[in-house]
C-alpha cells in the first residue's frame, strides 16, 4: 500500500478494512467529509396498508459510533433501514444527514453520499465475480477503473477472499458471500454503514471475524455503524449504545447494562435469552 | 495487458472478427446465392450485437429494437434515393427531395440521428420497472410500424420504397458487423457495462451500491439503438426495397431467437446464435424449395422453416434457458467470472 492506508493489522486470518486517505473521494465528493457527522431519524412512521410497521421512531447515529438496533422478528428493523436508504418512503417523519433533510434523495444518491447498507439476504451480484461486485462500488463513487479495481482487490484480500477474486459471487459459500456483501459496502467508503443482521448464518469463528471487521470500520475512518443483530452477545460486545424496537415502537435506548437491566426489554425480548 | 480480465471483451471481439473474416473470405469464393445468405447473416449479426448491448447487459428484454432498424432504413432511403424517384414515391419538402447523399455520408448522418431519437424515447422508458419496460419497447415497435405504414409523404405508406442503392455487398456487411462487434466490446470494457450488469444481477442491490440504474440503462439503450439502426440501414440497402412490414414481427422474432439461442448475456453467444439460426433457416429454406436425391425430388411444405426456428427456440429455452453459451465468451486467456469452468475454445 503506497499511500497512507489506515490498515489495522489484527490477529487472525483477516485484517480489517481500511481507507486510503490520499485518494480522490473527498475531492470528488466534498460533502462527505464534514457535514455528515450525524444521521438522524426524526419521528418516522411507516404504514403498510393497515399495518403500522414503524410507529413514531426517532434515532440518532454519530460518526464513529456503533449503535445496536435489536428487536424481535417483525419489529421493523429492516423497514427502518429501508427508510434510511430511500427504498421505503416514510408515511410521516424525516431523515437527516448532517442536518440536511434527505427525503428527496434517491437510494443511489444516498449510497454515493456515504449512507450505505448491507442486506439481510446479502443480495450479491451473483453472476459477477467477487472482484466485480466490489469494483462496482468504487466506480459508482467516481473512482477510475484502475483505482476501483485496486481498491476492490485490497479490500477483498483483507477480508480473506484474496484467492476468490474471480469466482462468481453466487457460487461462494454463505459466509464468504456475506463478506463480499460487506466488502461491497466498505468499498462505497461509507460515512454511515447500516448492517442488517450481518452475522445471521455465520459460525462462531466467522462471527469473531465480523466483530473485528465492524470495529475496524468504525475506528479507521470514524464511520458510524447501525448494527442490527439477533445474537445478543455480539451486540453487547460491539455497541456502547443500543436501541430496542418492538412492534414498530422504540421500547428503550441505553447502554448494554441499562438494556440488560430494563424490565420492559427483559419481558419483551431478552426474556428467553438472558435467562 | 490483455491478461487484464477487464479487457477480455476486446479479446473476444478480436477472435470473433477474425472468424467473421474467415467466413467472409470463404463466402467471397462461393456462388452468389450462398454469398447473399452470408451477407444477410452478417447484417443480422450487426442487429443482434446491437440488441445484445442493451438486453445482454441490462437483462431487460426489448421487443422494440427492430423499430430502430426501420427508422434507420427509412432515413437512409430518404437521404440516398434519387430525387426523381422521391418525387414519384414520396411527398417531401423541397430541400429533402433534392438532397441525395452518398451512402457513407447518409450512414454517418443516420446513426447519430437515431441515437438522438433513442435518447428521447428511452428517457421515459428506462424509468419503467419490471415488465413495464419490455412492454413499452413493444409499444415502440407497434407505433413505428403504424407510422411507417401510414406516413405516405415520408415512407410511402403501404407502398414499398423501391430503388434504394444496393451497396451492401459482402465487404460492406462484413465491415458493419465487425464494427458492431468492436463497438459492443468497447462498451463492454467501460464502467457503464459493469454497472449495468450489476443492475441486471440485482436492481435493489445496484441502487444500494450507488448505481443510477435508469441512467445506465439509457446509455446502453442509445448505443444499442445506434448499432441496430446501422443494421437497418445496411439491410435496406441490401434488399433495395423497404416496406413497413420489412421491419416488424418476423424480423423481431428472428433476431430475438438469435440472441436467446446463443446466450443473451454473451457477445460470443450472439455470434453463435446468428450462425446457428442462419444455417438452420438456410437448410430448411432449401428443403422447402425442394431438392433431388438421385432422381427423387423432395420438397417440404412451406412454413417449415418458421416452425423449425420456433422449435429450436423452445428446445433451447427448455433445455438451456441461458442459451447455448450462457455467459461464456471466447478469449485467449482463461479465467472467467462464469459459474462453470467449461468454456469453448478460441
Ligand atoms: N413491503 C411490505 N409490505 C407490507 N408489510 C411489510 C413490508 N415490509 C415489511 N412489512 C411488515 O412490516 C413489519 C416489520 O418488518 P421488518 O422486516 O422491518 O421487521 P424486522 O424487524 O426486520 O424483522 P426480522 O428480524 O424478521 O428481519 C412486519 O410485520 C412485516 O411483515
Ligand atoms: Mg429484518
Amino acid at each position: 500500500m503506497g499511500c497512507l492506508g489506515l490498515s489495522l493489522v489484527i490477529s487472525g486470518p483477516m485484517r480489517v478494512p481500511l481507507y486510503r486517505t490520499c485518494h480522490t473521494e473527498h475531492i470528488r465528493n466534498p460533502v462527505n467529509l464534514l457535514q455528515t457527522s450525524s444521521l438522524d431519524v426524526r419521528a418516522v412512521t411507516v404504514d403498510f396498508q393497515g399495518l403500522r410497521a414503524i410507529d413514531d421512531v426517532s434515532l440518532r447515529l454519530h460518526g464513529g459510533e456503533i449503535l445496536g438496533l435489536i428487536g424481535p422478528n417483525g419489529a421493523g428493523k429492516t423497514t427502518l433501514i429501508n427508510v434510511l436508504t430511500g427504498f421505503q418512503e416514510p408515511t410521516r417523519g424525516s431523515v437527516h444527514l448532517g442536518g440536511e433533510d434527505i427525503g428527496a434523495w434517491k437510494p443511489h444518491q444516498r449510497s454515493r453520499r456515504g449512507l450505505v447498507r448491507t442486506f439481510q439476504s446479502v443480495l450479491p451480484f451473483a453472476g459477477l465475480s467477487a472482484l466485480e461486485n466490489v469494483e462496482a462500488s468504487g466506480l459508482s463513487i467516481g473512482l477510475s477503473r484502475a483505482e476501483a479495481r485496486a481498491d476492490a482487490e485490497r479490500i477483498l484480500m483483507e477480508m480473506g477472499l484474496g484467492d476468490k477474486l474471480h469466482r462468481a459471487a453466487g457460487t461462494l459459500p454463505f459466509g464468504e458471500e456475506r463478506r463480499v456483501g460487506i466488502a461491497r459496502a466498505i468499498a462505497m467508503r461509507p460515512r454511515f454503514l447500516l448492517m442488517d443482521e450481518p452475522a445471521a448464518g455465520l459460525n462462531d469463528a466467522e462471527c469473531r471475524d465480523l466483530k473485528q471487521i465492524v470495529e475496524g470500520i468504525s475506528q479507521s475512518l470514524g464511520c458510524g455503524v447501525l448494527f442490527i443483530e439477533h445474537r445478543m452477545s455480539l451486540v453487547f460486545e460491539l455497541c456502547r449504545r443500543i436501541q430496542v424496537l418492538q412492534l414498530g415502537r422504540t421500547l428503550a435506548v441505553g447502554t448494554p447494562d441499562e438494556i440488560r437491566a430494563d424490565p420492559k426489554v427483559r419481558t419483551a425480548y431478552l426474556g428467553q435469552e438472558a435467562a | 495487458m490483455l491478461a487484464n480480465p477487464a479487457l477480455r471483451p476486446l479479446q473476444t471481439a478480436a477472435i470473433l472478427i477474425l472468424v467473421l473474416l474467415g467466413v467472409a473470405l470463404m463466402a467471397a469464393l462461393a456462388p452468389p446465392a450462398m454469398q447473399r445468405t452470408v451477407v444477410e447473416a452478417m447484417i443480422k449479426l450487426t442487429v443482434v450485437v446491437g440488441l445484445f448491448v442493451f438486453v445482454g447487459n441490462s437483462g431487460v428484454f426489448s421487443f422494440g429494437h427492430v423499430a430502430f432498424m426501420a427508422v434507420g432504413g427509412y432515413m437512409s432511403a430518404v437521404l440516398t434515393l434519387a430525387p426523381a424517384r422521391k418525387e414519384t414515391l414520396l411527398d417531401l419538402p423541397g430541400f429533402l427531395e433534392a438532397l441525395q447523399l452518398p451512402w457513407p455520408v447518409a450512414m454517418i448522418v443516420v446513426v447519430p440521428a437515431v441515437g438522438l431519437i433513442a435518447l428521447a424515447v428511452g428517457w421515459p422508458i428506462c424509468r419503467l420497472r419490471g415488465i413495464a419496460l419490455p412492454m413499452a419497447t413493444f409499444a415502440i415497435l407497434i407505433i413505428t410500424f403504424v407510422v411507417a405504414s401510414n406516413w405516405k409523404e415520408v415512407t410511402g405508406g403501404r407502398q414499398a420504397l423501391v430503388g434504394l442503392p444496393r451497396y451492401t455487398g459482402l465487404w460492406v456487411a462484413f465491415g458493419g458487423a465487425a464494427l458492431a462487434i468492436l463497438a459492443a466490446a468497447i462498451y463492454g470494457v467501460t464502467r457503464h457495462s459493469l454497472l449495468l450488469r450489476c443492475s441486471r444481477e440485482n436492481e435493489v442491490a445496484a441502487a444500494a451500491t450507488g448505481i443510477d440504474v435508469e441512467r445506465e440503462r439509457l446509455i446502453a439503450f442509445v448505443i444499442s439503438a445506434m448499432i441496430v439502426a446501422a443494421g437497418g440501414v445496411l439491410f435496406s440497402h441490401f434488399i433495395g426495397t423497404i416496406t413497413a412490414n420489412t421491419f416488424y414481427l418476423d424480423l423481431t422474432f428472428v433476431t430475438l431467437t438469435m440472441l436467446v439461442a446463443g446466450g443473451m448475456r454473451s457477445l460470443t453467444g450472439a455470434f453463435v446464435g446468428v450462425a446457428l439460426v442462419s444455417i438452420v433457416s438456410e437448410l430448411f429454406r432449401t428443403v422447402e424449395r425442394g431438392f433431388s436425391v438421385g432422381n427423387v425430388t423432395i420438397a417440404a411444405p412451406p412454413g417449415l422453416q418458421e416452425i423449425a426456428l420456433a422449435a429450436i427456440l423452445l428446445a433451447i429455452l427448455i433445455l438451456r434457458p441461458s442459451g447455448l453459451l450462457g455467459d461464456h465468451e471466447v478469449a485467449f486467456t482463461s479465467s472467467s467470472s462464469g459459474s462453470s469452468p467449461a468454456k469453448p475454445e478460441g
